[in-house]
């Protein structure tokens, strides 16, 4: 029998094939199916076509959708970015128990999405809920707040269980940046007489600055998929107030049974986190 | 050692023969998949779990793999399975997702099934209704299960603590007034409906439009017919027991009608509207109140129209099941009079085979299965169209926006309307 020989230049192939089939298998073959659903005509049919575009487009409920996932993005990321800041540069200090107090800062994070959603669902309730009970009786509020059920309120609720849960994602990645900064230019810059606000805006802020990118780009994909907290939460509701892109996927799919629009707006929402994450891997792709 | 050689050789055989007819026995033994959203809820996990188990000893050859799935989730689960090629070998569905099913062939066709067993004369003793309900294009997809209408369920302590007797009550103007005397807040109030966006939301507000003259959709399914003057009296009446009259607790945009009857077990409320399943569902949750004898049952109020909604489940084989003769045994047992009336003794659900509804005296002598077979001739079935799981999300989208204020009642239900008639008017 004769032996295959493979070239050390070419010793690569096997190693890399069986994990490059699987991601082809697990992420290629079903994008490509949701791309081809979406040019479908809805309803059944053999042409191609971009009439579930156009629906969507033209829907009101899709553009509030879209816009409802913004506003959630934007003041989930902004929130995550300023706490996890915050939390990072305490616990870059010498503080007494800083592992003890770092595993606490991790905590939330480990919480699955769903559960953490079911638990501040109750929390919030506006009867039953831990939430009022403690501002009642600290004397914050004077009557119970309906937190999920107020149009007003419920998105920003849903926003403070997101911060909660996912700040300490960013926290970890921007400890890790502060952890890198040689100690050496705060010492120097403190015998110039440098004010601690111009240490933290000239050396830290800049020295953080590709931190930033990575921990802007993963949390901003990571929110704009999120689903299971807000549909633990409030199901898209009060009327659409909290309806995200996920959870209208999902509805589209699985309770309408819209195969063809669902798989239509799920392509937008990858076109959208492509554009998104272009910065991050243009910086990857300049770094190496 | 002769000997110990050939005695170890006979035990070795022994236990190669006893392994291999196991494993053969094991290969014969055919196992079901069985689906049902009631194995979450107690105490029916109980009873549908006995009754499989009675369904393994007479079939011996039948092995049965219990599945839970969650009420809101089930339809979910079973279109992503079924769509796969797999999907539990039978499940239990409202007879409302029914289309949706049909729709995408999601169900098997039982007519050679029923034809084996006799055919028209098998269908016999099912409600005409209900049969008409499982049936697409000419073809029966599908066996009917619970057959419920909605009452209102009540605690009788309650009302006899308030001087008012729910046995009098005929109008909805008058369903007002108790429940205003009932309120109490913040330690009670007298009703709430359901408002999240769940099934069992168009289980109760349906009366109200139904009873008020008006209705969804127009006769031929083709347009909304919220524009309508009686609908808009009942959609308004509706919310304004929220905003206006605050007989209803705050959060009831995100209730289901488990968090209601968690209400109705812990003496939150008075009432709610409900059906056969309440006092066993609410006896659970909370067995001090001792739910048999303090809950009892009245018919629903009146507008224009003496008018419930039927609740009706149904009962679905996979058009993937491997073994569907085995599959057609267990749905047969499910449905017997014999189950029948057993899931009316455990559960109190009536049932939509007439020979247990207007024949078992357990049925005519209960006080709750009583009043719900008696308004089962009023009853009336939301449509049974494909694109219903969109429309009333729509609805409920509206009702959620009049019951926070984000809209008026008028401008809600409009936007609703308009809505409504893009998805019919949608190519199909």
């Amino acid at each position: 029998m004769k032996l295959i020989k493979i070239k050390d230049q070419h010793m690569w192939i096997p190693f890399v094939f069986p994990g490059t089939l699987l991601l082809v298998l697990v992420l290629g073959f079903p994008a490509i199916q949701s791309i081809l659903y979406s040019i479908y005509p809805e309803g059944g049919g053999s042409s191609y076509t971009f009439s579930n575009y156009s629906v969507l487009f033209k829907d009101s409920i899709f553009r509030q959708v879209f816009g409802n996932t913004a506003l959630f993005v934007t003041l989930s990321v902004a929130s995550h970015i300023l706490l996890g800041l915050g939390v990072a540069l305490i616990l870059n200090k010498e503080i007494f128990a800083k592992p003890l107090f770092r595993l606490i800062a991790l905590l939330p994070w480990v919480v699955p999405d769903v559960v953490a959603g079911i638990i501040w669902k109750w929390m919030y309730d506006p009867i039953y809920g831990a939430l009022n009970d403690l501002l009642i009786k600290v004397g914050l509020i004077s009557t119970h707040i309906p937190w999920l059920y107020n149009p007003r309120l419920a998105l920003l609720s849903v926003v403070f269980v997101n911060l909660w849960r996912g700040f300490p994602f960013v926290m970890l990645i921007l400890l890790a940046g502060l952890q890198s900064i040689p100690r050496v230019l705060y010492e120097a810059a403190a015998i110039d007489g440098a004010s601690r606000w111009q240490l933290f805006s000239r050396i830290t802020l800049p020295s953080l600055k590709k931190m930033f990118v990575v921990a802007l780009a993963l949390d901003i994909v990571w929110e704009v998929r999120r689903f299971g907290l807000i549909q633990a939460m409030t199901q898209g509701g009060p009327g659409t107030i909290t309806e995200v892109l996920s959870t209208y996927i999902y509805k589209q799919y699985f309770q309408f049974f819209r195969f063809e629009y669902a798989s239509a707006v799920s392509v937008i929402m990858t076109i959208a986190l492509l554009m998104i994450s272009l910065p991050y891997i243009w910086m990857i792709s300049q770094e190496e | 050692m002769k000997w110990f050689r050939i005695s170890s050789y006979v035990v070795l055989g022994m236990v190669v023969l006893i392994g291999f007819s196991t494993f053969v026995s094991a290969q014969e033994k055919v196992t079901l998949r069985f689906s049902d959203w009631h194995l979450t809820e107690s105490p029916w996990d109980k009873t549908l779990a006995d009754a499989m188990a009675l369904f393994e000893k007479r079939n011996p050859n039948i092995k049965i793999a219990l599945e839970p799935v969650s009420y809101k989730e089930k339809e979910t689960k079973y279109t992503v399975e079924l769509a796969a090629g797999k999907g539990p070998d039978i499940f239990h569905v409202h007879a409302f997702s029914l289309p949706m099913f049909f729709d995408k062939g999601f169900a098997m066709d039982l007519t050679a099934f029923i034809e084996k067993e006799g055919g028209a004369k098998f269908l016999e003793p099912w409600y005409p209704l209900c049969m008409n309900l499982m049936k697409h294009k000419g073809k029966v997809r599908a066996m009917p299960g619970d057959y419920m209408s909605m009452v209102l369920v009540y605690n009788t302590e309650l009302f006899k603590a308030a001087g008012l007797d729910p046995k009098k009550l005929k109008t909805w103007e008058e369903f007002l007034e108790y429940n205003k005397k009932l309120t109490k807040a913040p330690e009670r109030w007298g009703i709430a409906l359901p408002g999240a966006k769940d099934p069992g939301f168009e289980l109760r507000f349906s009366p109200f439009v139904w009873s008020f003259g008006g209705d969804y959709l127009t006769k031929d399914y083709k347009k909304s017919a919220l524009d309508s003057k009686e609908a808009k009296e009942a959609f308004t009446f509706f919310i304004e027991l929220y905003t206006k009259h605050k007989v209803m607790p705050p959060g009831v945009t995100s209730m289901n009608p488990q968090d209601v009857r968690t209400q109705l077990a812990h003496r939150k409320i008075a009432w709610e509207i409900g059906s056969g399943w309440t006092a066993p569902i609410v006896n659970a949750i909370n067995p001090e109140l001792k739910a048999f004898d303090v809950l009892d049952a009245v018919p629903l109020p009146v507008k224009k129209n003496k008018v419930t909604t039927i609740w009706l489940s149904s009962w679905v084989m996979s058009p993937n099941t491997k073994h569907p003769k085995e599959a057609w045994e267990l749905m047969k047992f499910i449905t017997s009079k014999e189950m029948e009336l057993n899931w009316f003794v455990k559960n109190r659900v009536t049932s939509s085979r007439k020979d247990v509804s207007e024949k078992a005296p357990e049925i005519l002598n209960d006080k709750f299965a009583s009043v719900i077979a008696s308004q089962l001739p009023y009853g009336k079935v939301v449509p049974q169209i494909p694109q219903w799981p969109e429309i009333v999300d729509t609805f409920t989208t509206a009702v959620q926006e009049a019951m926070t204020e984000m809209k008026p009642p008028e401008k809600a239900l409009a936007d609703a309307h308009e809505r409504i008639n893009g998805i019919l008017a949608r190519k199909k």
